[in-house]
């Protein structure tokens, strides 16, 4: 019963993701042919009515953004009602069609992030949203128009590099987390159980820089010193200038290992790069308009506007996700069924993000 | 028994999870004012359909950025023809957004000939002229319909008189429906679903949505 636990929960998440990815894949280009729809919804169905709702409500709201534009053309006073309206089309949007989201909410869920970090990324990525999209608007418009690079080539290329990065970044962390466990399957180790290697996991994250044996501390000073100021930045639950007393000879789960902050930023930095380099199509179109006509100012700030709404769906999303987890496998328990659990999230949250960035690419090269 | 009702519990609530984050659903950039004049022949039956759309700024200023190719921020003559191409052939697979019906059955339309595009007081327009098929005749109810079944464009006329026949016979009269969404959702949600499991890839909903023209004329044999 209990190994099929995992594999089942496996099974949801994939399946979940795939189903949900495919509806929305299947029409990418737009019934005017220009532009992206970006995503489209199953004109009958049983959600149907819901969609159409959803869309109806959409639709009114793209109404007051474009008027807000056309307001603030006229009298530039406008422009606080176009930031305000902007701010409110991130929260709902949400990072188009939602790769954002996606990719942040499953990074939390295939790593012990500590919230306050998962808001931060989710802060951090939509702000490189809106810088790649202003960065992207100004180059195309003051020096490479009139070239043969169009504003559906640079996003296009943008989007396929994003993607390609959201897949790479899932099988880093699908690598990361599933051949420890793999391993200790095959029986390379047969004393490794899976509560060990759940904590040896973490313990490889936390504590990799510096895993120094008691004896060798001495031989090993000058080095120890360097490497740990280059390393307090990942570990804050130790003050500088104290030593991991856990790390190289505890094999043990410290609760502060589990509850706390196994940060890598390495790892975190490409996630957000992955998130942040295909800009957003709302923020794109504003931006058009508001060049145009010269609204500079405006034009800016409502993309910043729209970054903060965005960040905030999504850190409310990563939050969800991450209480979730931890909710189920509080609910299974400390066993080994709890351990089964905690991977089979880490390991789901890591394949979906792989497949994740495999179907966006694959979608977006072959439209 | 209890571990398998927390899996079960377990399973459901990460699966929803997924769901819930996955991507956001449609988005309808694109707004145009529409026109629709429908021409009738002395014989009553319709000659052609005649579309005028203006499409709202924020989609013109895209259009004008992604077409001008020598960067003039102006679209000529050769940049606006890319654009009504490239519109054309992508309205072929939705029928020029056309939705005619005679009693409640679809009458096809040919594809326009050409489409013209133009660029006025920075808003894109797209004119484009459809004939019927088969002769069409105005008899019993007849009625003429513009809308995206994507919802990718939403086609607005804003006043009745925007939709209008030129050389209306006097024994017809002419009405224009504008069904409310909500209202239209709630009467055919049992419709909608029918269809579904009849054809889950099939019909579109614009049938419902659309605002439409009904000519109703006395039924001649």
């Amino acid at each position: 019963m209990n190994r099929t636990t995992g594999r089942l929960v496996f099974a949801a998440l994939v399946a979940g993701c795939a189903l949900t990815q495919f509806s929305s894949m299947a029409h990418a280009q737009s019934s005017l042919g220009i532009g992206t729809s970006e995503a489209t919804i199953p004109s009958t169905g049983l959600f149907g009515g819901l969609m159409m709702w959803i869309n109806i409500q959409q639709q009114a709201f793209y109404r007051a953004l474009t008027g807000a534009l056309k307001a603030m053309r006229q009298d530039g006073g406008q422009m606080w009602l176009l930031v305000g309206l902007s701010f409110a089309y991130g929260i709902f949007h949400a990072a188009g069609p939602g790769h954002g989201k996606a990719v942040i909410s499953s990074y939390m869920l295939a790593n012990e992030v500590a919230l306050r970090r998962g808001i931060m990324l989710s802060f951090v990525s939509a702000f490189l949203q809106a810088a790649t999209a202003i960065a992207m608007m100004t180059l195309l418009f003051l020096v490479l128009r009139g070239t043969s690079i169009t504003m559906t080539n640079a996003t296009w290329f943008l989007e396929v590099i994003s993607y390609l990065l959201v897949m790479l970044f899932g099988a880093y962390l699908l690598w990361q987390k599933a051949t420890p466990r793999i391993r200790g399957m095959i029986g390379a180790n047969p004393a490794y159980s899976l509560s060990a290697a759940h904590a040896h996991d973490h313990h490889d994250h936390a504590c990799v820089h510096h895993s120094h044996e008691p004896a060798g501390e001495d031989s090993h000073a000058g080095h120890d010193h360097s490497d740990h100021a280059h390393d307090h930045h990942h570990h804050h639950h130790h003050g500088p200038g104290t030593v991991c007393s856990t790390c190289g000879h505890s094999h043990a789960p410290d609760p502060a290992m589990i509850s706390g902050d196994h940060f890598n930023w390495k790892t975190a930095w490409s996630a957000v790069a992955a998130v942040g380099l295909r800009p957003c199509s709302g923020a794109l179109i504003v931006l058009t308009f508001a060049f145009l006509n010269g609204l500079w100012v405006g034009g800016v700030l409502s993309v910043l506007a729209m970054a903060v709404g965005t960040a905030i769906t999504v850190s409310a999303l990563a939050i969800m996700a991450v209480t979730a987890k931890n909710w189920a496998v509080s609910f299974a328990g400390d066993g080994r069924a709890g351990n089964r659990i905690h991977a089979a999230i880490e390991i789901g949250g890591a394949g979906l993000v792989f497949l994740l960035g495999l179907l966006l690419l694959t979608a977006s090269l072959s439209a | 028994m209890h571990v398998r009702t927390r899996t079960t519990i377990l399973a459901a609530s990460i699966a929803v999870l997924l769901v819930s984050t996955g991507p956001a659903s449609v988005h309808p950039h694109v707004f145009a004012e529409a026109r629709l004049d429908v021409l009738v022949n002395p014989d009553r039956t319709v000659r052609s359909l005649r579309h005028v759309w203006r499409f709202d700024d924020l989609f013109s200023s895209t259009v004008l950025m992604e077409f001008d190719k020598n960067g003039d921020l102006k679209l000529d003559d050769a940049e606006l023809k890319d654009v009504s191409d490239t519109v054309y052939e992508s309205l072929a697979e939705f029928g020029y957004f056309q939705i005619v019906m005679v009693d409640g059955k679809d009458a096809a339309m040919n594809p326009p000939p050409k489409l013209m595009a133009n660029f006025e007081q920075d808003q894109l327009l797209i004119l484009f002229e459809s004939e019927p098929r088969e002769p069409l005749k105005l008899s019993g109810k007849v009625s003429f319909g513009v809308y995206d079944p994507t919802f990718y464009t939403a086609i607005d006329f804003i006043e009745d008189d925007n939709m209008a026949v030129d050389g209306m016979p006097a024994d017809c009269s002419r009405t224009v429906i504008r069904p409310d969404p909500e209202e239209a959702l709630a009467q055919n949600q049992g419709t909608l679903t029918d269809a579904f499991f009849n054809d889950p890839t099939g019909t579109d909903m614009s049938k419902i949505f659309a605002t439409r023209l009904e000519l109703t004329c006395p039924a001649q044999g």
